[in-house]
């Protein structure tokens, strides 16, 4: 119960924190101009989301969302939004020593203004988030820039996270972790059917990398990982987005990840959408994701290694994921919510083969702020 | 060289070719179907951001969906 507690006053201090992080963020837009992000919503909106999430742990967690898209002129504009997940039995390393459960609840806020110069978009942003036994404070900032008569698009941005977990159950031992990413993206319209975009990120991650709820086998002694101090992580991607005769649309997805833990993994999905018109458009898409394990797992470890893991992210597996969704937009509007309205329902099915499954449930609500 | 590797390299090449290929300029009056929801590249970022949160927590690696945030200590 203590530990519930402890979840409970951390998570309304960080909603408390958040609420404060998006006033201010609102209020320096209203203020002034800034810099902006280079992957802006076509229309002003603000949008309300429940997203749920169940796994065969017995975890399911209850995220409510907000969502605001505002330009302030034709060059400035904000986007922001907030967000809790509700964590009900939180996890089975909790459960190992909470057999009833232990909740825990995840408060976070981000922002980020854009400006526009010509046919070059700047933004800068920052996310805070908060929960029981974990902190995280990050910075970014982008650039995107059109060319070739709006076929081509070049974006990067860059991101510094601060964070900040505590070694459960002490309340007041607390590791440091410095994560910075950078990206560099370029989209190009090919024909009038056809979008192809190819990206690379990578980040390097330093500091406190181990996972303080689990316990690895050492010489038949159960002992939290062991993990090194640096990651430096690389991601290439490809995508391309076709449109096909009859308001129907594929869209095929690949990465390939790369990590000097010597993790490997590719991700492929593929996607089928169709528009009924345009008010109502149906999908759904498959993904595929093989990994293998960090150099340093194994299932048991003997001997005295000088890395060890049971974080089960980086064990060697693989994943199949499920999606579809249904977007609507009643032509009168939504229960009491203005013309152009939108409803968007989505269900994923994910499992892997270390006998783990989740499912989601997301309803989203997308109303425009000018008809 | 694996076949997912030799896949991959491949869907790259492809990629770049369009690149490279691309001068072919296609009009702003030519781009309605390219304008539709479905062609974005990442069309609701609610959605996403909270597909990639989840996928994070469960999965060794991470990336290609834009900046990265601060993780969380979903275990």
């Amino acid at each position: 119960m203590a530990c519930r507690a402890a979840g409970v006053a951390a998570s309304n201090a960080g909603l408390l924190l958040a609420c404060g992080a998006l006033a201010a963020a609102i209020g320096a837009a209203l203020v002034g101009g800034g810099p902006v992000t280079a992957q802006q919503p076509a229309q002003e909106s603000y949008g309300i989301s429940m997203h749920t999430f169940t796994d065969s742990r017995g975890v399911t967690v209850l995220s409510p969302t907000g969502e605001l898209n505002r330009d302030f002129t034709t060059r400035t504009g904000l986007r922001a939004s907030f967000g809790v997940d509700a964590i009900s039995a939180a996890s089975d390393s909790c459960v190992r020593c909470h057999p009833d459960g232990a909740n825990n609840a995840r408060a976070y806020v981000n922002a980020s203004l854009f400006r526009k110069y010509g046919d070059t978009k700047v933004s800068v942003g920052g996310e805070y988030s908060r929960e029981a036994f974990y902190s995280a404070t990050t910075g970014s900032t982008s650039i995107s820039r059109t060319l070739n008569q709006a076929n081509t698009t070049i974006a990067g941005g860059y991101a510094f996270s601060l964070n900040r977990p505590v070694l459960h159950p002490s309340d007041e031992d607390v590791e440091r972790q410095y994560a910075h990413s950078a990206f560099a993206t370029i989209t190009q319209t090919v024909t009038k059917t056809t979008a192809v975009q190819v990206g690379y990120e990578t980040s390097r991650i330093t500091g406190y990398q181990n996972n303080p709820f689990l316990r690895a086998t050492v010489d038949g002694l159960r002992m939290l990982g062991n993990h090194p101090e640096h990651r430096l992580r690389h991601s290439l991607t490809a995508k391309v987005r076709q449109a096909l005769p009859g308001s129907t649309y594929i869209e095929a997805d690949f990465r390939r990840y790369t990590d000097d833990w010597q993790v490997r993994a590719n991700t492929w999905s593929a996607g089928l959408a169709h528009e009924f018109g345009p008010r109502l458009t149906l999908a759904g898409s498959y993904r595929r994701h093989e990994q293998t394990g960090a150099s340093f797992y194994q299932p048991v470890y003997t001997g005295q290694p000088e890395f060890f893991t049971a974080d089960f992210r980086i064990f060697p597996f693989d994943a199949d994921l499920y999606t579809g969704r249904l977007n609507v937009t009643p032509k009168q509007g939504l229960l009491a919510f203005r013309e152009g309205t939108s409803l968007t329902l989505q269900y994923e099915y994910y499992r892997n083969t270390t006998k783990f499954q989740a499912a989601t449930f997301t309803a989203a609500i997308r109303v425009p702020l000018t008809r | 060289m694996t076949r997912a590797v030799r896949l991959a390299l491949l869907m790259m090449v492809l990629a770049a070719s369009s690149l490279v290929t691309a001068c072919a300029t296609v009009q702003p009056w030519q781009r309605g179907r390219l304008a539709s929801p479905c062609m974005q590249f990442s069309p609701d970022g609610e959605l996403a951001a909270f597909a990639s949160h989840w996928q994070e927590s469960r999965e060794g690696a991470a990336g290609g969906n834009g900046l990265q945030g601060g993780g969380c200590g979903c275990k």
